[in-house]
């Protein structure tokens, strides 16, 4: 266990750049705010650890915790949670966007993507546990008043949703069955992401920040196939300079040709002249 | 006092004057291509590129017709030249009975 815990921190150093790379004791270093920002970037709270001592001990445990989890559940939970993350991120930008994940829907998600996001949110659960027992967990550790919380926002969701008229039901997929969510791949390895409500992006950062998300979402799409159609634009503008250049070419290789050819012609013709003249020269004797 | 022969004149005069002058233009003109398309610039290597695979793209089927007709032509040439020689043969062998 210790020779894991070692071998996890010098991963971690290897892979790791930035300010969160810093070592416990340049951590204990760090300014209040700055440290509580850091624990919070690990899904830390900070209120529950007293001393600066606790919370730099917390952030340690936490990053070796990270360095220990399975890279590809992570990969499970930031799909699941429609984050933005590159495929190759390390597996404490993995870790970082999963703290950030306030969700309590865990329909699409892995039992492997389970055990990761309960860890991340200071569980203590075994890899075999099982996917009823850790939404039961995940719920028992949410709170009575961050339920409230959510709830209230989840009230005012339905009715910005009904508001703006999105059905809920065209985003739904068909439901795994029963079993498939603690196969080993998950849902997510054989089903596309699910599509995000207005409801659920509310219910999970607030009215304000549901709709500026779906704002940025929407702009974001824009942009995409609007850079889509910019780049199919550039290259049929370039297949057809290609195109042209290879008719030019063809061109330019024919007209060579000819040019060869009328050389020729006049050789020949010239040479058989010759020939001619040679031949009544010496039969004619002139 | 030389005799000339003014058709064997022009026929030689035309020959070297046309033939040194093709080989000097085709020359300099390769040279520079050469030149040019050997430039260190990352845009003349892309170009470099591009002119290798516009060549490896070529099809000598669009041009066999002419390249045929070129190479027959030139086949003619040579049997022309050496009957040529044949006639000379002769002749002299006329001229010596």
């Amino acid at each position: 266990m210790a020779g894991e815990a070692r071998q996890s921190g010098r991963e971690l150093a290897r892979v790791e750049s930035g300010p969160s790379a810093a070592l416990p004791s340049q951590m204990a270093d760090l300014p209040k705010d700055e440290l509580e920002a850091l624990a919070e970037t690990f899904g830390i709270d900070p209120t529950c650890h007293r001393t600066r001592q606790a919370l730099v001990a917390a952030i340690h445990d936490r990053r070796q915790m990270i360095a220990g989890l399975d890279r590809e559940a992570m990969l499970d939970v930031v799909r699941w949670a429609r984050r933005p993350v590159s495929i190759s991120a390390t597996r404490e930008a993995l870790a970082h966007e999963i703290a950030l994940v306030r969700s309590m829907r865990f329909a699409g998600l892995s039992q492997r993507g389970l055990i990761v996001l309960a860890r991340m949110r200071g569980l203590r659960v075994t890899d075999d546990e099982q996917v009823p027992i850790l939404i039961k967990q995940l719920k028992k550790q949410e709170g009575v008043f961050t339920k409230l919380n959510r709830k209230r926002r989840a009230l005012l969701g339905s009715i910005v949703s009904n508001m703006i008229g999105e059905d809920e039901e065209t985003y739904q997929y068909v439901p795994p069955g029963p079993g498939a969510a603690g196969q080993a791949s998950g849902p997510s390895a054989t089903h596309p992401p699910r599509e995000a409500s207005i409801k659920e992006d509310i219910e999970e950062s607030g009215i304000f920040g549901g709709i500026a998300g779906r704002i940025k979402k929407s702009a974001d799409q824009y942009l995409n196939r609007k850079l889509d159609e910019i780049e199919s634009r550039i290259d049929r503008k370039l297949d057809e300079i290609d195109h042209r250049l290879a008719e030019w070419r063809d061109k330019e290789i024919a007209n060579r040709i000819r040019i060869l050819k009328i050389t020729l012609w006049a050789s020949v013709i010239v040479s058989l002249m010759s020939l001619i003249y040679l031949y009544l020269k010496q039969t004619f004797g002139w | 006092m030389p005799r000339i022969d003014l058709f064997n004149f022009f026929r030689y005069t035309l020959a070297w004057v046309a033939t040194i002058y093709a080989t000097v233009i085709t020359v300099q003109s390769l040279w520079g291509w050469y030149v040019w398309l050997m430039g260190r610039d990352k845009y003349i290597g892309m170009l470099r590129r591009y002119v290798i695979v516009q060549g490896l793209r070529l099809k000598f089927s669009t041009f066999w017709g002419d390249v045929l007709v070129c190479l027959l032509l030139s086949v003619t040439f040579c049997i022309l030249w050496r009957a040529h020689h044949l006639m000379w043969d002769i002749g002299e062998a006329l001229n010596g009975w």
